[in-house]
Formats: structure tokens, C-alpha cells, sequence
């Protein structure tokens, strides 16, 4: 893999006219990637999905270059259409459209020619290889004091021309003080057997809010990894709410700092999987200084041979007195190959805090189907109807209703 | 309406039944009494269909074979059972529980199913008559409930839903006078010449409430006597122990 990733590398170098800057800091981060290469299971933060297994196991003949330069067509019907929104859409990982149409022009800005930065996490090599072989880094600016009208979409599409190809995509994502947004990701795969990377950044400064949803419900073969690192100042807001679904393998990773007082951090995820789909949520909620609340709700439903992977780290400063941390994970396991494992961890510097956590998991409760089968229901309908009240409290926890009914409409609940 | 002839069953090798027999004709109510492990709440698990029995034996309501039917087509044909423990079911709303059960039972006898409109009229007027608070409706079905409520809320299914054979597996336990009185009238107020009970219990209380036609007292897996109504009260004088 190591000639192909050089031979890739210097492709892209030749084909894109990035700034000597960037050359180095990509030269650089190439050189670290080919140090470290994919993550595997000694990893204490990959131990329950060893990546550079899953890519080996899945994807025949990986290559890191892709000519960006033809632009690719749009599948319309993918668009959300029962909701107004702005969107950003990814084809293969090309920019095909930006479309602020619903918001005030001078109120949002768009980078596209920007420096690249160090990861900040230095023993993440995907950040590395991200950073390496990412083609064009946006950076989407909200100015102080505005709220977005509408929801911002950013699709991700990937089409039946790319194969066996690593995508990686890199956005910044700047709230300045008072300003809000609402952020739906959708992914839609018509692709095979790709490895996605994304990198995500958020920078929610005083009195922000950062609603975002991320969707990724299409049954594809890709193997996906999404790391969001997301920033809080003084009395800002963050809502995550993660359906992880579709991909033969995702692992979304959240490394939430509370750097403000009075920040609160809300994570909420739904694994519904079949087959062999793979999944794994990662937490970093880091309490930085006092007074800040996070809280975490994640369930899973497991059929086929699938597995769902929960790690949830909450970490509290030793200034971060009066710090309210909760975390809650549960899975249903619909038969015996199904396998959910769930790492809370708590690690705690100060002496004045709230922190809890919990986890449960087992199999469909005979009993209850029993009682709904009585009252004339078959066993499908009594099943069905068990699971969505299962996954309805993760559901309700999105403030937004309007998205909230979306994303009902999307899972059938 | 029910014939059970000879039904034995066992559950890990362990007879509870044995050599049990009943019939029960339309609009008759009959109640079972007997001690703790007598095998009453088997028997009714046996007749809404619950798995984990070796049965044997025959079972036919109104003359089909009970055997062949799933737990759900038992409840289409018009078995009710309302349950000793209702199960609390998190995330599914009592009113959308009700309209689905409802549609279910109404689609396998091929009847029209009812609207939201339709329903909701059809729930309110029978939460009105067994003075059920109508606010729990919308609560997530049986969470939360008290042990009252939820005893209630099986005989408000009950209602909504009329069965043929309605089966009370000791819905009196654990209810205070009120809700006693409230759950009598809503039997009461179901019996019609078509409808019959099969109330299962302990006590001879309940009975003061609903009157049964006849009265079976249940040891060890099979009834020993069965009479009218004053055995119930010959039994709650003398006690189980003195009776066999």
C-alpha cells in the first residue's frame, strides 16, 4: 500500500496547484501517515474495530488519487424536498453546488484557499492521511449576530464511478458570538467499497448554537470514518444527533471542548443495524472549566451479524467545578451474532461534579411481545412496534421539529 | 363457546395442569378460584396462546381448534386476556397502541378500520364510562402507571376491543375498593348474552362486584368442585386447605 500511497501523493501534487505552504504541511502529514499508517486494534481507541483490518477486508486494490477536475452530475432526487434549506453538495468528493439562497448574503462567508493546520490530535494518522491527500479545504464563516433562516444541507454523494478510492474531505465551520445554525449531513451512496474521511471542525463561539445532524441511512459498501472537533466558548450550545445506519462500516468520532462557562454539549445517536454493518461512536466531551453540562443518549438496534461500538469518554478538568456530565447507552440485541460493546469512561480532576453513566443491553423482551401479540398484533407488527418506541426518546431529544419529523420520516418511527 | 377437554400441560417436565376440563356458553361468566400455584395463570397463558407448554389434550372455541391458532389470530377470533401484570411498554403511546390493536383485530375479521376521528370518538366514550382519566392516553403505555391504572387500562382494551371470551387473570390484586368497583362495572357493563368471562382469582371479593353464573375451585392442577356462586363463599370461610 505504501508505493501505491506515493505514487497517489505525488499525482495529486502534480495535478493540483496548491501553495508551497500547503505542499509542506501536505508532505509533511504524508510523511506522518506513512509513520503510523490506517489505526488498528493496539489502539486503546481502536480496539473494538481495528480499521486497517475492515479496509484490508473490504476494499481490493485502495488508491488515494482521483481526478477532481470534470465536474460530476447531481442527483436531484436525493435532495430533501420536504424542508427549505441551503445546501452544500459533495459528488466523489468535488464541491458541485453552494447554495445560500435562503439567507442574507453578507451574513456568510465561504474559504476555499486556506492554509492548512496541523491536526491538532497528534496521534490521529487520519487527520494526517486527511490532510495529506484533501483536495480543496472549505471553511464556512456565520457572522456574528445571525441565525441561519433555514437549515443547511450538505450532501455527500458518491456515485457508481467512484471504486475502491480513499475521499477526504476537510470543513471548517465558524459560528462567531450569537449566531446560529442548523446542520444536516446526508450521505447517499450509490458508490462501492470506498474509504471516506471527513474532518469537521467547529468553531462555536459565545452565545452560539450548533444544531447537527448527521444522517447516514443509505445501505452502501463504503467504510467511513467522520472526526468532529468541535470548540465551545462561553454559553454556547451544541446538539448532536447521529442516525448511523447505512455504511457497511462508519465511525464517528466527537471530540467536544466546553472551553466556556456555562457550554453544554448534547450527543444523541441511534445505531439501526443489519447485516455485517460495523459502527462505532466515539466521545471526547472535555469539561474545561466550571459550570458546563454535557449529556449523552445512545441506542442500539443489532440484527443479522451486525456490531455497534460505544466508547463515551467524559473528561473534567480539575477547574471545571460544578461540571454535569451524564452518558446512557442501550442496545437491543436481535439475535445471537449481534455484538455491542460499550466503553464508558470517566475520568474526573475535580471534586465538585455531577457525572453518571450507564449501559444496558439484551434481547427483545418476550413478555411484552407476548402481551402486544395478544391484543391482535402479529409478531413483525409487535417487533416493530417495540423497536420504534425503543428509538423514540433518542428521536424526541431533537429540539428542532421540524427536522425531528424528518428524521422520524426517514427511520419509519 | 369454549370446550376444554382433558388439557394437561407441563412447563421444564413439571405437570401444572392435568386432566382440566371446562365449558363455558355464551354469555356465561364462570370464575376459577384457587390457591398460589393451583395453575391459574397457566391456564390462561394457555388460552391467549403463550409459548413455553406442553400441552396436550383439546381446546376448541367455538369449535375450532385452539392449538392452531397464534397468539394474534386467538385475539382476531376474540380471546381477551387482561393480563395479572400488564407489561410496560416504553416509547409507544397508549392511544396509538389502542387504534393499532383495534385495526388490527378489525382488518383480520374484515371490518373497515377506523380513522383517527373515528377512534378517538369510539376511546373517549368508553374512557368516559369506566371513568378513566383520559389524560393517560397519551401517556407511553403502562409507564408509570399505578397498580389501579394499569388494571384499568386492561379492562378499557377489553372494552374497546369486545371479545367473545374475556379472561380476568386476578385483575382484582393489588386494587383498592374504587378501582375494584370500576373495574366490576366495566365487566359488568360488557356482559351481554354473547360475551362470556372467565375471571380468575384468589378472593371471593371480586365476586361480590361481578356475579358468576358458576364457580370452579382449582387444586393442583385440575377442579376439584364446581358450583354456584355461594362456593365461593364456602371457600372463603373454610379456607383452600380445609376444602380438598
Amino acid at each position: 500500500m505504501e508505493e501505491q500511497l506515493k505514487i497517489d501523493f505525488e499525482k495529486l501534487l502534480e495535478n493540483s496547484n496548491f501553495s508551497k505552504k500547503n505542499v509542506e504541511i501536505k508532505r509533511k502529514n504524508f510523511n506522518d501517515f506513512i509513520e503510523k499508517g490506517f489505526p488498528n486494534r493496539r489502539e486503546e481507541n481502536w480496539k473494538f474495530s481495528d480499521l486497517n483490518q475492515i479496509i484490508s477486508k473490504n476494499i481490493k486494490n485502495l488508491s488515494f488519487y482521483h481526478d477532481l477536475s470534470k465536474p460530476n452530475k447531481i442527483d436531484q432526487s436525493i435532495f430533501i424536498d420536504s424542508l427549505e434549506h441551503n445546501k452544500l453538495v459533495f459528488v466523489n468528493g468535488r464541491i458541485e453546488k453552494i447554495e445560500f439562497d435562503y439567507e442574507e448574503k453578507n451574513k456568510i462567508q465561504i474559504l476555499d484557499d486556506l492554509v492548512l493546520e496541523k491536526p491538532n490530535n497528534a496521534n490521529n494518522s487520519l487527520l494526517f492521511l486527511n490532510n495529506a491527500f484533501v483536495s480543496k479545504y472549505f471553511k464556512l464563516i456565520v457572522k456574528k449576530n445571525y441565525s441561519l433562516l433555514k437549515p443547511l444541507v450538505i450532501y455527500n454523494i458518491t456515485n457508481k464511478d467512484l471504486v475502491s478510492k480513499s475521499v477526504n474531505l476537510k470543513v471548517d465551520i465558524l459560528l462567531e458570538e450569537n449566531s446560529s445554525l442548523k446542520l444536516i449531513e446526508l450521505s447517499n451512496d450509490k458508490s462501492t467499497t470506498n474509504f471516506i474521511n471527513i474532518n469537521y471542525n467547529f468553531d462555536v463561539q459565545k452565545n452560539s448554537i450548533l444544531k447537527n445532524y448527521k444522517i447516514d441511512n443509505n445501505s452502501n459498501s463504503n467504510v467511513k470514518y467522520c472526526f468532529n472537533n468541535i470548540n465551545q466558548d462561553t454559553n454556547s450550545v451544541s446538539e448532536i444527533f447521529l442516525l448511523s445506519s447505512g455504511s457497511e462500516f462508519i465511525k464517528n468520532e466527537i471530540n467536544c471542548n466546553l472551553n466556556g462557562k456555562y457550554a453544554s454539549a448534547f450527543v444523541n445517536g441511534i445505531f439501526n443495524l443489519n447485516e455485517t454493518k460495523h459502527h462505532e461512536i466515539k466521545t471526547n466531551i472535555n469539561h474545561i472549566v466550571e459550570n458546563t453540562k454535557s449529556y449523552q443518549l445512545i441506542k442500539g438496534v443489532l440484527e443479522d451479524k451486525s456490531k455497534a461500538v460505544y466508547q463515551g469518554k467524559i473528561f473534567v478538568e480539575s477547574k471545571a467545578q460544578k461540571t454535569d456530565g451524564y452518558q446512557l447507552s442501550k442496545a437491543i440485541l436481535l439475535n445471537d451474532n449481534t455484538e455491542f460493546n460499550a466503553k464508558p469512561e470517566l475520568e474526573i480532576y475535580a471534586d465538585d461534579v455531577k457525572c453518571s453513566h450507564g449501559s444496558a443491553s439484551g434481547s427483545l423482551n418476550e413478555d411484552s411481545i407476548f402481551y402486544l401479540m395478544s391484543r391482535g398484533l402479529n409478531y413483525q407488527e409487535a417487533k416493530k412496534l417495540l423497536i420504534n418506541g425503543f428509538l423514540l426518546d433518542v428521536v424526541e431529544k431533537i429540539t428542532d421539529t421540524e427536522i425531528k419529523n424528518l428524521i422520524k420520516n426517514i427511520i419509519n418511527l | 363457546m369454549l370446550k376444554i377437554k382433558n388439557l394437561k400441560a407441563d412447563i421444564d417436565s413439571k405437570s401444572i395442569l392435568n386432566n382440566f376440563n371446562l365449558q363455558i356458553k355464551p354469555g356465561e361468566v364462570h370464575a376459577i378460584m384457587g390457591p398460589n400455584g393451583s395453575g391459574k395463570s397457566t391456564l390462561s397463558n394457555i388460552l391467549s396462546g403463550k409459548k413455553g407448554y406442553d400441552v396436550s389434550g383439546e381446546i376448541l372455541f367455538e369449535n375450532k381448534n385452539l392449538f392452531e391458532l397464534e397468539i394474534e389470530e386467538r385475539a382476531h377470533k376474540g380471546i381477551f386476556l387482561a393480563f395479572q401484570y400488564p407489561l410496560e411498554i416504553p416509547g409507544v403511546n397508549t392511544n396509538i397502541f389502542l387504534k393499532t390493536s383495534l385495526n388490527a383485530i378489525r382488518k383480520a375479521r374484515g371490518e373497515k378500520e377506523l380513522d383517527a376521528i373515528e377512534f378517538l370518538k369510539l376511546v373517549k366514550l368508553k374512557a368516559k364510562e369506566l371513568k378513566f382519566d383520559e389524560e393517560i392516553l397519551n401517556r407511553q403505555l403502562n409507564v408509570g402507571f399505578s397498580g389501579g391504572e394499569k388494571k384499568k387500562n386492561e379492562i378499557l382494551q377489553m372494552s374497546i376491543l369486545n371479545p367473545k371470551l374475556s379472561i380476568l387473570d386476578e385483575t382484582d390484586s393489588g386494587l383498592d375498593i374504587d378501582a375494584l368497583k370500576i373495574v366490576a362495572d366495566g365487566v359488568n357493563s360488557l356482559r351481554k348474552k354473547d360475551n362470556s368471562f372467565l375471571i380468575i382469582t384468589h378472593y371471593q371479593r371480586l365476586l361480590d362486584y361481578i356475579k358468576p353464573d358458576y364457580v370452579h375451585v382449582l387444586m393442583e392442577g385440575k377442579i376439584i368442585k364446581s358450583g354456584g356462586p355461594e362456593l365461593a363463599l364456602e371457600l372463603e370461610n373454610k379456607g383452600y386447605e380445609n376444602f380438598n
